[in-house]
């Protein structure tokens, strides 16, 4: 398939280049927000605790294009048929990982605002879902682009 | 009178003979034109099997999908498309015009074929 450079189309989507490339922000910033997290419940060290809260701020914000672009991709490349097996299976879990990086930041901030109350540690089980959640999703993504199949 | 009447049933008979065997030769005939060209692509390891087909006009191909991920064909042409083939789904499509027909899979552009309809 040719490329051409003038076809927004073409340029944003690529061979999903966007979606592929931009998945990584999220995993790698969500993951390093929840290590520092473990290791500021830890240490009890704010330093730590900081790291991960901006982490884990830039992560959920980073997932905003990502979740875009793979909408973008199913509606323009697929046509926004009815997706089924690992295709469903990837956008449920990549929605669903979404939606707790942000319920993770959501946790974060409502103690930020009130800085004598310290984080809740029913967080960090939650955390911990979300990172086995964002694992399997990029599995999937990684099995789906070719990364981790059999080519 | 009697050998006239010999002479008609014979000729008669050879009549029938031989409009049978032309009317099968003839059914033989059109049943040979008219017999469907098929021709399979296999999707397997991120790849269409054969990448290049080229096929007679009005042949039918199917694509099946061996591999284990999810994969389309769309024409570049965007003569035809499949819906999203998981494992062992088929599509097919009757190529009815003479040309080239470049096509790839939408999830994965870098898989890409061409059947050749002459």
């Amino acid at each position: 398939m040719s490329v051409n450079p003038f076809d927004a189309r073409t340029v944003l989507l690529a061979k999903h280049a966007q979606h592929v490339v931009l998945i990584h922000f999220p995993i790698a910033l969500f993951t390093a927000a929840v290590a520092f997290d473990y290791f500021a419940q830890w240490a009890k060290s704010r330093t730590l605790a900081a790291a991960a809260y901006f982490n884990l701020l830039l992560a959920a914000v980073s997932t905003v294009p990502v979740v875009a672009t793979g909408l973008a991709a199913w509606q323009w490349a697929l046509e926004g048929q009815k997706l089924k097996g690992i295709l469903l299976m990837h956008l449920v879990l990549g929605c669903l990982s979404s939606a707790l990086i942000w319920f993770v930041l959501w946790i974060h901030l409502r103690i930020r605002r009130h800085p004598d109350e310290s984080l809740p540690k029913y967080r960090l089980p939650i955390e911990a879902v979300a990172v086995l959640l964002v694992g399997l999703t990029g599995h999937l993504g990684g099995f789906l682009s070719g990364v981790n199949g059999p080519g | 009178m009697r050998k006239s009447v010999s002479t008609a049933v014979l000729l008669a008979t050879l009549g029938f003979g031989i409009a049978g065997l032309g009317g099968g030769t003839g059914t033989f005939t059109a049943r040979a034109q008219q017999k469907p060209e098929t021709a399979e692509v296999k999707i397997d390891n991120f790849s269409f099997g054969p990448s290049e087909l080229m096929v007679p006009v009005g042949t039918t191909i199917t694509w099946t999908n061996r591999d284990d991920i999810p994969h389309t064909v769309v024409s570049t042409d965007k003569l035809f498309k499949s819906k999203v083939l998981d494992t062992d789904e088929k599509f097919s499509f009757t190529f009815s015009k003479a040309g080239s027909y470049p096509y790839f899979c939408s999830i994965h552009p870098k898989m890409t074929g061409k059947v050749v309809a002459q």
